[in-house]
């Protein structure tokens, strides 16, 4: 009975390691123990292939899913801002050492198409060099005014609103502007900036 | 725009050192300028670790062309995000194809290792293996220690103890991974019957003075690990030595106290043997080391005689795996309803997914203390990421298919919108007669030429100034003016001098004027140039938005059966997840039902013999 006993726990025992699980049974004194081994064994590799089957279904999966939620957001896009009249706002940070984004408010002609509030999540991603697409509008071609108001801490966090402003020309095809927020070290303050992408 | 601070060959990679939500602060990289705000706006997204998001982002500029500034960085960038969001065949096509190109040495052994590491914990050790031989030179220190001993472990598991051994075999020194090396060396040692050699390296790692938990947990383990190991091998006296090493309390105590007994059993000591045993049968029978002390205490007082104490802790014994067998098959029977996973995907926040995250607290309830040690093998932590992230493409095949309507009703929108404009549009280009417009500047052209070269002063007069010379030559022409008195000779000189004012006034502005009417027909001839343009514009447009509405209608109709037939898929998929998981769930747990209904057996078996032998005797004393 001893052995058994012994037997088993060793098993136990010794079927991992510290860095990994080492999924084999330890070698036993018995017949009965070795055909147990050799059953675990066969079990382990079943289980390793069925596991390994499945893998590489969700892999298909994963594949199939993003596939199609290019194909949606392309598609969406399309309908929503046609090319002709697309035109898209981002907005990036360099630096952000002399201010921290809290909002940004966007009128384009006068009118308030945005205000968007950044969770310090976002805020981070923006200073690690993300760029975030504040806006999609569909506008004539021809000119418009744009007006960017950015509020935030400033140097000494104190309260910081600044705007910056830009008349931009509108063709045909889609249009980019980018609002860019940038550290002075001369003048030891941010600056706004708006710049239009071809 | 703006320069990124990080290089973004490195900085996938680093992402991927990093635990989730740490930057690889530190690590000098040179900068670069972000050209694409498609890039910059999927590096949005990563940074927050929403990779779907990101991926799709890279993925429609992808196809959209908007990358043009970035392209092997945002195939690197794809592949890193692949790999944290769990999708690494995919991953692995990319990395392939970009590590045989121009990539830093450093940075391609990076991502061969962590590719290792991903497949080692998916199972796919072959792929593992060949990924660990793609490094081609050396690595930061900690990874390659972890290289090598992935190496190591690749090869225990394959059942290649000494080729596991022989790289184990170059660790030297008194470092963490070292004591790991030797470990490992010990247990490959063991089990491949080199009892003696595993010894030594186990007998220091044993005795090694432990100055944090890790060590102290080593120093069990190995403890442990070699008292047992000395026990098969039938030396009980020094399988003693190293199990009473191990700490009184921790996660190897109890085994040690079991061991240390049988030691003293299998030396015939069954008064020693009993001391840990009984200190073991207080503690959480949830532990086999504990279930078995149950047995191993009657037994070792059937040893000594004590035979009516013997059959009492049977009795005991049997009613306690009774209990505890119950308990097995009640959350046998709760994982089998399926409801442990659907409380799992019902608690699951999905703020992340992939490779990174892991499961830190399992749903409360009984069943919770059977499942713990589940969690630490790879396959059912895989697995249940698996059946998380198919639960996340299941949300999203779900918000996309609510999404279904609006499309459509989108797309209906612009077509009512164009059917309505079409006639207007038509109407207005009807009444636009270009061609006229086009001869009428080209007249203009002509005749401004004939102004110009008969020097036509007069063609440019303004109506006030055409209207005075109309006057003047009407009164020029007039009888009174014409008389021949003194009267009118005076005012024909006034007249004469007005004549000659204006006449000079309008040669002296004439080139002016006439620079001025050319300027203006010049932008009118812009501005027909422009008008024919967009007219041609609106011409293929006519002749296109049919055809744009054909093959949006085709896509947008066709979004509902291939979202459906995902859903299926991914439906299907979440069944065989969740049965290969209750499978492996189920398995482990009926594996402990199957060693106490042995254990029970056993214990009846033993107090049948202990009846037998007490009959037997009562009958012969009569």
């Amino acid at each position: 009975m001893t052995k058994i006993f012994i037997t088993l726990v060793a098993a136990m025992l010794l079927a991992f390691s510290l860095v990994a699980t080492a999924q084999e049974a330890v070698p036993m004194d018995s017949e009965a123990a070795l055909a147990e081994a050799r059953d675990a064994a066969a079990a382990e590799t079943k289980s390793r292939d069925e596991f390994r089957s499945l893998d590489s279904e969700v892999q298909s999966l994963k594949k199939e899913v993003l596939d199609l939620n290019r194909d949606l957001f392309l598609l969406e896009e399309e309908l929503l801002f046609p090319a002709n009249s697309q035109v898209a706002f981002f907005v990036s940070m360099d630096v952000g050492e002399y201010f921290s984004l809290d909002s940004v408010n966007i009128k384009i002609d006068g009118k308030e198409v945005a205000n968007y509030l950044y969770t310090e999540r976002e805020a981070d991603a923006l200073m690690r060099g993300g760029v975030h697409r504040v806006h999609m509008a569909n506008l004539k071609t021809g000119e418009h005014e744009l007006i960017a108001v950015f509020v935030g801490k400033g140097p000494h966090v104190r309260d910081y609103r600044r705007g910056a402003t830009i008349s931009f020309d509108k063709g045909i095809g889609a249009k980019y502007v980018e609002l860019e927020i940038t550290d002075s070290v001369k003048k030891q303050q941010p600056e706004f900036a708006i710049k239009e992408w071809e | 725009m703006r320069a990124s601070r990080s290089f973004i060959l490195r900085l996938c990679v680093l992402f991927l050192v990093a635990a989730p939500g740490v930057q690889a602060a530190g690590d000098q990289v040179e900068p670069v300028v972000i050209k694409d705000p498609q890039f910059g706006e999927a590096l949005f997204h990563f940074y927050q670790e929403d990779y779907v998001p990101a991926i799709v982002r890279l993925l429609v500029a992808k196809e959209q062309n908007r990358l043009s500034e970035h392209a092997d960085a945002a195939d690197l960038l794809l592949g890193g995000m692949y790999l944290s969001y769990g999708h690494h065949l995919e991953a692995a096509e990319i990395f392939e194809d970009l590590l045989a190109g121009n990539v830093a040495p450093d940075i391609r052994d990076r991502t061969w290792f962590f590719l290792a590491k991903i497949w080692y914990q998916r199972g796919y050790l072959d792929k593992s293996r060949d990924a660990l031989a793609n490094i081609a030179g050396a690595l930061p220190e900690n990874l390659e220690n972890e290289a090598a001993m992935l190496g190591a472990q690749i090869q225990i598991d394959a059942g290649n103890y000494a080729q596991a051994i022989a790289g184990l075999a170059n660790w030297k020194g008194e470092t963490e991974w070292a004591r790991y090396a030797k470990f490992n060396t010990g247990v490959a040692l063991v089990r491949s019957g080199r009892i003696e050699e595993a010894r030594v390296l186990l007998d220091e790692l044993g005795s090694l003075e432990p100055y944090n938990d890790e060590t102290a947990a080593l120093r069990d383990k190995a403890n442990v690990a070699l008292g047992y190991a000395l026990l098969q091998d039938g030396q009980p006296l020094a399988a003693k030595i190293p199990l009473q090493r191990v700490r009184l309390e921790g996660p190897f105590s109890n085994k040690a106290l079991l061991g240390v007994g049988w030691a003293d059993a299998e030396m015939s000591s069954y008064r020693r043997a009993l001391v840990p045993w009984m200190e073991l049968r207080g503690r959480d029978l949830l532990d086999s080391a504990v279930q078995e002390s149950l047995l191993a205490i009657p037994y070792a007082m059937a040893k000594l005689d004590a035979i009516s104490q013997a059959a009492d802790h049977y009795l005991n014994a049997i009613e306690a795996f009774h209990e505890e067998s119950n308990r097995l098959d009640r959350t046998i029977g709760f994982i089998e309803s399926g409801d442990f996973f659907d409380q799992f995907i019902a608690n699951d926040p999905l703020n992340s997914s992939g490779w990174y995250w892991s499961l830190e607290a399992l749903p409360e309830g009984p069943e919770s203390r059977y499942l713990f040690h589940l969690l630490a093998t790879h396959r059912f932590q895989e697995g249940l990421k698996n059946y998380r992230d198919l639960n996340y493409l299941s949300r999203n095949i779900e918000d996309w298919l609510q999404n279904v309507d609006v499309f459509e009703n989108m797309l209906e929108t612009r077509k009512e919108a164009y059917a309505q404009r079409l006639p207007l549009v038509e109407a207005a280009l009807e009444q636009a007669d270009l061609d006229r417009m086009v001869e009428s500047k080209l007249s203009f052209d002509a005749t401004v030429d004939n102004i110009e070269s008969s020097f036509d002063w007069l063609s440019l007069a303004k109506k006030s100034e055409f209207d005075m010379w109309d006057e003047i030559t009407d009164l020029e022409r007039s009888p009174a003016v014409q008389a021949d008195i003194p009267e009118a000779a005076e005012v024909r000189d006034k007249v004469d001098l007005l004549k000659g004012v204006l006449q000079w006034n309008l040669e002296r502005d004439f080139k002016e004027r006439l620079g001025q009417i050319r300027r203006d027909l010049h932008l009118s001839g812009e501005a027909l140039v422009e008008t024919q343009r967009s007219r041609r514009q609106i011409d293929e447009a006519m002749r296109t938005e049919p055809l744009r509405f054909q093959a949006l209608s085709d896509r947008v109709y066709g979004l509902a059966p291939r979202l459906e037939g995902t859903r299926m898929e991914i439906s299907n998929a979440m069944i065989r997840q969740r049965e290969f998981l209750q499978e492996i769930a189920v398995g482990e747990l009926q594996a402990q039902k199957d060693r106490l209904g042995v254990y029970s057996v056993q214990a009846r078996f033993a107090l049948a013999a202990i009846y037998d032998i007490s009959s037997s005797s009562e009958e012969s004393s009569k």
